[in-house]
């Protein structure tokens, strides 16, 4: 036994290695500046600030409304990419003529670059040379079509509808792929019994489910919390800050008032409550498989 | 002719310095666009065919992340030795003492005399010493869209800011139509600044003890006059985020009748529109008889980390002599920085008519931004475009955004006080 | 019956939904410069051209960033997988001191935005030369998408059982001879689907693509896009022409393995 106890490590090494150089000592290195006044490019800066940065956090606006957006934004993206996902995959659960190209079309979305979505949809928002404003006037849902994306009560929908466009396909791949690995004759069964689709759904599929469910929910609100592209590229964050996000503020502060101390600030905060709601999410998943 | 005109700069060059075989320069160019990199790779190999020995790499970063590309590559030690500097830019790099100083090459250049004044002054703009050369002066004006005003019924562009309303208005009653395409969204901090120097007569950014004037009565009346503009509906509503490409396909496409630009606009213009169609006029002027038209300028700056300083400085000239200086700026559309310029036939053209009656106007007080303050980047690519985007949805009042914005740049000039001691 | 005709509807609109968006951006390639904003609103254009195309390909430097987004895509795509698998092998089978670490690690690699990073890797590899290089990209591509890869591998390894490699093993293989001789072949979807997975995410990059590198020589075509938007004009029917040439291979190459990442995750999901 002695002799292979060396051999997972052999196994995890490479993937380990390139981690901790590419990603994890530099995300060290760049937390490290939270602590600091780092402006680029101003030789006098670097000075040790200890907690400034979070000091002035707590009385940053943008900072609050930011944190506000993030919360609306993935919450609401998530429950739509999963409620769409998980419809699309029921219904692509059924034998229908032509499925496999219907299949391979619909998961199409996810192969198109984040930032090219982003410039496409607000693209297709544009009254003046998109159609959508022009529908949505014709179905009585817009008063004048005008682009949303300027309306600071609706113009975090913009990038909502193209994360939503995008993010369906991975949720309807992995909820087709738990849905049929549900032997059939579970549902035979249940049928014989006189279960209904909707209760076959809610005791069987649900529950066999969730433990994926949880998984891929977790995983995708990780990374949508932390996806600035679509909304750096459709509104920049405005009008007036009414869709920033943590992920975009921490980018325009990087990157627009080349301020590295503070932006990081925010990163370290955005990384703490994403860790809080992952472990949140773990004990729930434990609690979970004991009960059940 | 282009070939004439190249000809001309290859025999402008000076003679090429004896130099080691493989010599590298690296050019950056930032306001990136096709035929600008085209126009570069021909005025590179003009300079290359002179140079033996001597290859320069041309890098084209993309305009809309040339800002931070720049920084971060410049901060973390890969620096190049020629770059194009936007006016904005200046502080952020000759302030922090990464440009090197371009004096003792301008005393020994023969072209240095035939500079006009406002090239040498805003060469100079930081610290009194000329980090940069520039090669062509950026000027507003005012578009207006003739096919438009004479459907509204106007047969001469607005003299005034209160014809320019009245004449706004009545072209908003036109259905489909606006009056003034606003750039509400990135880059409308000169718009702003325009429309309250006029109001208040003065184009003064600070009193004399060093306080910003931007919460004074009269720039609050300008600032509070263009929000009205939005807010009456003679500007398009969905202009609070408008930027530039936005603004001028509101202009091109009739959506609004009149903008306030700068001469480059006019190459993709000039794509689009029958020159019948559209007019360069004078900036409308307050109600003191003044305008106050903004100038910006753009330039090549030398780097001091820079280890062939005198090529670099071989290669600026080749850009930037008489000849290199009028190909590229019948590339960009800028105002020539050579006065004998003024006259070629490139300028001739009814187009430009605008912007030289205002050059000749003593009421038209071109207004330099404060570029040379640290941190006027973020303060007009971030504050002034959220706040101003607040005040025109009426979420804060103009008295507060002006306020937001005096206290910011009264800031930034004490931090540049206590910089120079 | 009636609930059969509402599923056709039903996936009728998912696909017009899915597809639209991708139909506007042919559509917008094939439309003349001088009627992109006077017919904005037309489903399809008065006059088609393919002027656009015939630019993009000729007279811009497209095709060598196509070339170097290849380069970049399919290495970072092997040199993902073949990591990612070896972790996910790991995980799958053996019970390791520091296994919760390692999980821990890759997880919390997911849980920041990339943009805080990009100051501290350029200034790592600006000294070993590696900035403004495709080696460079395919570093960090390979070290940012092994995390989900390996995630991807194990619920593949998962659904293989163990015994398989124990009687190998038993007949005298080592455990890699075992892995290499009995498991990959059986698990070759999952590695179509992990590799293809990873192609697409390396070819759509545009944040690390951006801020490395500079020169025209190793620019990738996301880069290449945003060339497109200069300050003073947006070239849109270029750009959405060289878009649609960029989205051809990765969405030809989703097709064809998309049914084996369904089949792959299957087995592994209910267990995940």
């Amino acid at each position: 036994m002695r002799r292979g106890a060396w051999e997972p490590y052999f196994y995890v090494a490479p993937s380990v290695l390139l981690i901790a150089a590419i990603m994890v000592a530099p995300l060290i290195t760049g937390l490290s500046y939270a602590f600091h006044d780092i402006i680029l490019l101003d030789p006098l800066s670097g000075d040790f600030v200890g907690f400034d940065h979070f000091r002035d956090m707590a009385e940053d606006d943008s900072f609050w409304t930011a944190l506000a957006n993030t919360a609306v934004w993935t919450s609401v993206s998530v429950a739509l990419q999963f409620g769409l996902g998980l419809a699309l995959a029921l219904l692509l659960n059924h034998p229908l003529p032509g499925r496999r190209l219907v299949q391979a079309l619909i998961f199409l979305p996810w192969a198109v670059p984040g930032f090219l979505s982003g410039l496409t949809w607000a693209w297709l928002f544009n009254p003046v040379i998109g159609p959508l404003p022009h529908w949505l006037k014709a179905a009585g849902l817009m008063a004048e079509a005008s682009n949303i994306l300027s309306d600071p009560h609706v113009a975090l929908w913009g990038p909502i509808v193209a994360n939503v466009w995008w993010g369906i396909p991975f949720f309807a791949i992995t909820l087709l792929a738990a849905l049929q690995s549900i032997p059939k004759d579970i549902y035979e069964a249940a049928s014989i019994d006189g279960a209904g689709p909707w209760r076959q759904f809610c005791r069987i599929t649900l529950p066999l489910l969730a433990p994926t469910i949880l998984l891929t929910v977790m995983l995708r609100t990780v990374w949508v919390a932390n996806f600035a592209e679509l909304i750096v590229v459709m509104t920049k964050g405005g009008p007036a800050d009414a869709t920033q996000i943590l992920a975009s503020y921490i980018f325009s502060l990087a990157f627009q008032r080349l301020d590295f101390g503070y932006a990081s600030a925010v990163a370290a905060v955005l990384l703490l409550l994403l860790l809080g709601y992952a472990a949140a999410v773990m004990a729930l998943r434990r609690a979970m498989a004991e009960r059940g | 002719m282009r070939k004439t005109l190249l000809l001309a700069a290859m025999l402008c060059l000076p003679p090429a310095a004896p130099v080691e075989a493989g010599t590298a320069l690296r050019l950056v160019e930032v306001l990136t666009s096709p035929e600008r990199t085209e126009t570069l790779k021909s005025l590179v190999a003009s300079f290359e065919a002179s140079h033996p020995g001597v290859e320069v790499e041309l890098i084209s970063l993309p305009w809309g992340s040339a800002y931070e590309k720049l920084a971060t590559m410049t901060a973390a030690g890969d620096i190049p030795d020629v770059v194009e500097m936007p006016d904005r830019w200046l502080s952020l790099y000759g302030g922090t003492g990464q440009l090197e100083s371009l004096e003792p090459y301008l005393a020994a250049w023969k072209e240095t005399p035939g500079l006009n004044d406002r090239a040498l002054t805003l060469a100079r703009s930081v610290g009194g010493t000329a980090y940069m050369l520039p090669y062509g002066f950026y000027l507003r004006a005012l578009f207006y869209n003739k096919a438009v005003f004479r459907q509204a019924g106007l047969d001469r562009p607005p003299r005034t800011m209160d014809e320019l309303r009245a004449d706004a208005a009545r072209i908003a009653q036109i259905p489909g139509k606006s009056g003034y395409c606003l750039r509400g969204g990135p880059g409308g901090l000169n718009g702003w600044v325009m429309f309250g120097a006029a109001m208040a007569g003065t184009n003064e950014f600070f009193h004399p003890d060093g306080t910003s004037a931007l919460n004074d009565p009269g720039w609050l009346a300008g600032t509070t006059w263009l929000i009205d503009l939005y807010k009456d509906g003679l500007a398009p509503r969905d202009s609070v985020n408008w930027g530039f490409n936005e603004v001028v396909a509101g202009f091109y496409t009739g959506a609004c009748a009149m903008v306030d630009q700068d001469p480059d606009a006019l190459i993709a213009l000039a794509q689009r529109m029958k020159p019948e169609d559209f007019g360069v006029a004078p900036f409308p002027k307050g109600p003191d008889g003044k305008s106050y038209p903004t100038l910006g300028f753009v330039g090549w700056s030398m780097f001091r980390k820079s280890e062939h300083k005198d090529l670099a400085w071989a290669l600026m000239t080749a850009l930037d002599g008489p000849a290199g200086n009028l190909v590229w700026n019948k590339r960009t559309g800028a105002l020539p920085i050579y006065t004998a310029a003024a006259k070629d036939p490139v300028y001739a053209e009814p187009v430009y008519q605008g912007w030289f009656a205002e050059l000749a106007d003593p009421d038209v007080v071109p207004t330099v931004m404060p570029t040379d303050l640290p941190g006027f980047a973020y303060f007009a690519d971030s504050l002034v475009v959220r706040s101003s985007q607040q005040a025109l949805l009426g979420q804060i009042s103009p008295a507060t955004m002006n306020r937001q914005w005096a206290a910011y740049l009264t800031k930034a000039k004490r931090k540049q006080a206590e910089g120079m001691k | 019956m009636m609930l059969r005709v509402l599923r056709i509807l039903a996936l009728a609109a998912f696909l017009l939904f899915a597809l639209f968006p991708l139909f506007w951006l042919l559509k917008v390639s094939v439309t003349p410069t001088d009627l992109l904003y006077g017919e904005g609103v037309r489903l399809w254009p008065s006059r088609m051209t393919l002027d656009h195309y015939v630019s993009v390909l000729r007279h811009t430097q497209f095709p060598l960033f196509f070339r170097n987004s290849l380069i970049v895509s399919a290495a970072t795509a092997i040199l993902s997988t073949v990591a990612a698998s070896a972790a996910g092998y790991a995980f799958s089978r053996f019970r390791f001191r520091g296994k919760a670490w390692v999980a821990g690690l890759l997880l919390v690699s997911q849980m920041f935005p990339l943009v805080i990073i990009v100051a501290p890797i350029f200034r790592l590899l600006a000294p070993l030369g590696l900035t403004n290089s495709l080696i460079g990209l395919i570093v960090v591509y390979t070290a940012v998408n092994v995390p989900f890869a390996a995630f991807l591998m194990q619920s593949f390894f998962e659904a293989i059982p163990k015994d398989l490699e124990e009687a190998a093993m038993m007949d005298g293989a080592t455990r890699f001879q075992a892995l290499r001789q009995v498991i990959l072949p059986l698990t070759l979807p999952g590695l179509a689907a992990t590799g293809g997975f990873v192609f697409s995410a390396a070819w759509s990059e545009l944040l690390f693509a951006l801020m490395l590198n500079s020169s025209a020589s190793v620019s990738t075509f996301p880069s290449g896009l945003l060339g497109f938007i200069s300050k003073f004009s947006v070239d849109f029917g270029q750009m959405m022409a060289a878009a649609f040439l960029a989205l051809l291979p990765v969405c030809a190459f989703f097709f064809l393995i998309q049914r084996h990442l369904v089949q792959g995750l299957t087995a592994g999901a209910v267990k995940g």
